[in-house]
């Protein structure tokens, strides 16, 4: 019994290395597109497949050029990771607060119920009036994208919180009021602490929407300077026109900080994403 | 207790505000002095053309700083900016529907009162009046540079194989009759992108009706399925001549295959050749007017108005833009826009005319062109995906099916014009 | 005691009050606004009329608005199947007895971190060459013309991407799911001596269910809302076979001047998607119990 425990089925092992193609056959196609040249963009198969003439990084150099990469990277940068703690700190305790107070009481379950359904809003009929109510309120720049983005993730987020609360027991809380401490600081202390693996998750699902999201910063941030990677890249398509080797190219760029984080939390997402998700 | 609590929640909201005060800085007044100008443009594609024009502007005004704004996406932009009534003080757009559109809800200035309008080829003036839902008192626009389609071809392959430009329909065809017999594909098509489906049936529609065609269905005068019968029977004719499936095929790859020389000929406008050239710089690449109808005194060129200079109702200081304007509009400043993008000049005068459209100089020359009719068209009505349908639908009747649907779809799009429109009637014809 | 409790009642209305009006501000104002502009002929810029529930009445015979609900239906369907299905069979791989894997699963979630946009023009690259030289090489007819340049096929090469985008997510909610199943429980069947099938049916399946809810509502409804993938894709096309909703209200509300009009679209897919996802949970909840 234990002994064929052990056994590796090598078997699916190869089967499922071999699945793998179907994630890194397109990942080549747009890193082989990023390094060659328009003229040496055919439309025939071998021509499609080849490596490009020489590795040359002057794609890379110029789409840095264009997007004006390092301004558009912070800018993405500062959104996203501002975002990410203010999620993590906000959406943790409404998530706290809605999963403890539901227990108890009615309205707190109508408060969920109204918060988690805005995950169901189609954005296209927020888009136009939050363009106008943005503006008026003095938020049509980078703190305003930020606060949409708190909002746009609060339903899934205040979801996961809430349901990840069911495994918190709530005796520890109870526990620690008894020895004087607010409820507040009972929060910090102890059950923020112990949301952790939740915090990973809401932070890589709340950085993959964010990183890659186009249409918030066109609507709220273009005319202001402030481009964010992806509203850079727009360059790129034209209805005229598109510069394909240059584009993969800047989604290359685009795609390696994300990969890196998601590469760092890759172990607490993997653990942690259904732990709240489940009894929602 | 519920004291340091309430200031750790203070402390926690104001480090909050903090943060978001700290990214909300961004302010545009200047300080120097100088009156700011901005003006955005839509055509991305000129985005370095419009800088260098900017920096030679700035270099010689002491008193007004210009910038222009080449962003992608400039329509959707201007509209949200519109909403945000955050308002350039000039903006280029196309001769198109989005500039009846953003007239009909008056956001334009009248410049009848600027010199250089009175330099500007009448036929293009014509063309925006014609894009007014209304008639308007007053000039709305400064037409800058036009573009003209009709059928781009490989010259050293024409050249090759002793081919001869078509001047009528039946040449056309035998024309391309000739270029399969030598096993060559005549017509190359990007239909994956459905706008592409435009650029045949302009240039057709040009020839082939009458160039206020939308505003007489508005009065009730005709019908587009009496208009466009012709015009449909030859778009789809040309799909005899193309690769086969040209659905699956978009814009960019259609450029790609004309400029590898995997067809002859590819029916799309002047704009078309930038594209072209990034892929094969050294192609000799001609151009010439569409053969749409059976006598050669009949055709049309297909040319409209590539950008237009419009000013904002709200600008703050007309003056510096009327400044600006008069210096975009000195030959100096035209002929540099022309060598760098291409096109044909709006201004009254001696400039070049690109190479590439020598064939259709005698058009130009001559005033013989029409506007675009798509510029007529409402965009939500999707005329480009109803022509992709049509050409897909292989019944016998489908000219019919489609130019039927075109004229209720029509209808139910512009109901709130064609009353407009037929209300305005009734009040000139009151008042007469 | 009593004087505690209310203490911890004053900071949880402290906490929810503001985020309340956050969400209330940023959402529920808008959707609200969006509602009125769904009973205007508004474009979106310059002035606008009341034209009562015109929008409402054009929407019920509106054949474009017809077709792209069924489109999107279709599509939502097939691609919760589809996804479901596969993200389980992944699942169960990765989480039996094979070697590298953590890297396996890694590899296997990188679709989730690109975005959309950038996935459909890779995909439609692929689609466009190197699918239709595979299905001339082998004389496999179907292949041979690009199912994107297809009005009948089109929509399966969305599904495709769709598709392949959204099990890297539903497989590791199925994985984590799977690691809540105590070994014990598979050892006590084996020794009923159930066989794999019946084990997965009898034994795992049951524990999941609460994934599975929440997986088919989490997909149904990324499918409903499917945009990017037709943007980047088909752009509708061809013939205007793949108009999703979303992609047909923001198309003709955004760029097109119909804003009034799709916002009254909006509103009905909002109540629509609202109602499937319900729908679906109570559902899944009866079928949990009863399991």
């Amino acid at each position: 019994m234990i002994r064929e425990k052990k056994k590796t089925n090598w078997v699916l092992t190869i089967v499922l290395i071999l699945g793998t193609v179907t994630v890194f056959f397109p990942l080549y196609m747009a890193i082989i597109i990023a390094f060659k040249k328009p003229s040496e963009m055919t439309n025939d198969v071998a021509g499609a497949l080849a490596f490009p003439e020489e590795w040359s990084l002057d794609n890379f150099r110029q789409a840095m050029e264009v997007t004006n990469f390092w301004h558009s990277l912070g800018n993405s940068l500062l959104i996203t990771l501002t975002t990410i703690g203010l999620a993590v700190l906000i959406h943790s305790i409404a998530g706290y607060v809605i999963g403890r107070g539901m227990a108890k009481r009615k309205s707190f379950r109508f408060i969920y119920l109204y918060i988690v359904s805005g995950m169901f809003v189609p954005f296209s009929i927020l888009m136009m009036p939050l363009v106008k109510q943005t503006a008026q309120m003095g938020l049509g720049n980078r703190a305003g994208v930020i606060l949409l983005y708190l909002v746009f993730y609060m339903p899934m987020n205040v979801m996961l919180y809430t349901g990840y609360m069911k495994n918190i027991p709530i005796a520890l809380e109870e526990a620690s009021n008894m020895d004087g401490a607010s409820t507040w600081k009972t929060y910090w202390r102890i059950v923020f602490p112990m949301m952790k693996p939740m915090h990973a998750t809401v932070a890589i699902l709340t950085a993959l929407g964010t990183w890659n999201d186009v249409m918030t910063p066109l609507v709220i941030l273009s005319g202001t300077g402030h481009n964010t990677l992806p509203l850079a890249q727009l360059h790129f398509q034209t209805q005229f026109g598109t510069n394909y080797n240059l584009a993969f190219a800047s989604y290359i760029l685009a795609l390696i900080p994300i990969l890196i984080f998601y590469i760092i939390c890759q172990k607490q997402i993997l653990n942690g994403v259904a732990n709240g998700a489940v009894k929602g | 207790m519920s004291n340091r609590k309430g200031k750790k929640a203070v402390r926690m909201i104001i480090g909050f505000a903090m943060v978001l005060a700290g990214l909300t800085g961004c302010s545009k007044g200047r300080t120097d002095g100088k009156i700011e100008v901005e003006l955005v443009s839509y055509k991305p594609e000129a985005v370095e053309v419009f800088r260098e024009i900017a920096e030679r502007f700035n270099a010689t005004h002491d008193d007004i700083h210009l910038t222009i704004d080449s962003p992608n996406e400039a329509i959707t932009i201007l509209k949200t900016r519109f909403i945000r009534e955050d308002y350039p003080d000039i903006v280029g757009i196309g001769g198109d529907m989005t500039y009846s559109n953003f007239l009909d809800a008056d956001l334009f200035m009248d410049i009848s009162d600027l010199a250089e309008v009175a330099m500007v080829k009448q036929s293009y003036l014509d063309m925006d009046k014609e894009l007014e839902f209304i008639p308007q008192e007053g000039i709305y626009a400064l037409p800058y540079v036009a573009n003209a389609a009709g059928i781009l071809y490989n010259k050293d392959m024409f050249e090759t194989y002793g081919w001869e430009i078509p001047e009528t329909w039946d040449a056309f065809v035998a024309l391309c009759e000739a270029i399969r017999e030598c096993g060559i594909q005549p017509l190359y098509l990007g239909y994956k992108d459905t706008w592409t489906c435009l650029a045949p049936w302009n240039a057709l529609a040009v020839g082939l009706t009458d160039s206020d065609i939308c505003n007489q269905v508005n009065m009730g005068n005709t019908t587009f399925l009496e208009a466009y019968e012709e015009v449909a029977e030859k778009s789809k004719a040309l799909l005899d001549y193309a690769e086969p499936n040209p659905y699956a095929y978009g814009y960019n790859d259609a450029c790609t295959a004309f400029a590898r020389g995997q067809s002859a000929m590819y029916p799309i406008g002047s704009y078309a050749i930038p594209q072209i050239k990034s892929v094969n710089p050294s192609m000799n690449i001609g151009s010439f007017t569409f053969p749409a109808n059976e006598a050669k005194e009949d055709n049309v060129l297909n040319s409209g108005i590539d950008l237009q200079f419009c000013v904002m109702k709200n600008t703050k200081h007309k003056e510096a833009v009327y400044e600006v304007l008069r210096f975009l509009y000195e030959d100096e400043t035209i002929q540099f826009y022309l060598e760098r993008q291409g096109g044909i000049a709006c201004k009254e005068g001696d400039f070049d005319i690109p190479e590439e459209l020598e064939d259709m100089r005698e058009y130009i020359e001559a005033g013989r062109m029409a506007d675009y009719q798509d510029h007529h068209y409402p965009s939500e009505m999707s005329v480009d995906a109803m022509i992709q349908t049509f050409l897909l639908d292989e019944n016998e009747d489908a000219v019919n099916t489609f130019l039927q649907r075109f004229d209720k779809a029509w209808k139910r799009y512009n109901r709130d014009l064609i009353r407009k429109v037929q209300q305005y009637q009734q009040e000139t014809e009151g008042d007469q | 005691m009593k004087k505690r409790m209310s203490n911890r009642d004053k900071t949880f209305w402290a906490v929810v009050i503001p985020v309340l009006a956050l969400f209330f501000t940023f959402n529920t104002l808008p959707m609200i606004k969006g509602f009125i502009y769904s009973f205007t002929n508004y474009r979106g810029y310059g002035t606008y009329e009341y034209v009562g529930l015109r929008n409402y009445r054009d929407l019920f015979t509106d054949v474009r608005v017809g077709k792209s609900y069924l489109f999107t239906f279709k599509y939502a369907l097939a691609g919760t199947v589809l996804v479901n299905v596969l993200s389980l069979i992944m699942a169960l791989g990765l989480n039996s007895r094979i070697r590298f894997k953590s890297a396996l699963r890694g590899i296997y979630f990188v679709p989730n971190i690109m975005g959309g946009l950038v996935i459909g023009y890779i995909f439609s690259f692929l689609f466009t060459y190197i699918l239709p030289a595979v299905g001339n090489a082998f004389h496999i007819p179907f292949l041979q013309n690009s199912i994107l340049g297809s009005a009948k096929y089109a929509w399966i090469g969305v599904l495709i991407v769709g598709v392949w985008q959204a099990v890297a997510m539903n497989t590791i909610i199925y994985v984590s799911g799977l690691q809540t199943v105590p070994q014990d429980v598979y050892e006590a069947s084996r020794i009923d001596g159930a066989g794999r099938w019946k084990e997965f049916w009898k034994v795992t399946f049951p524990l999941l269910m609460p994934f599975v809810t929440i997986n088919l509502v989490l997909s149904t409804k990324n499918f409903l809302m499917v945009f990017d993938q037709i943007m980047s894709l088909t752009k509708g096309g061809p013939a205007q076979s793949t108009e999703s909703i979303s992609f047909l209200i923001y198309k003709n509300g955004m760029d097109g001047g119909q804003f009034g009009f799709q916002s009254a679209n909006a509103v009905i897919f909002f109540l629509v998607i609202v109602i499937i996802s319900v729908f679906q949970m109570t559902v899944m909840n009866r079928r949990e119990e009863q399991l």
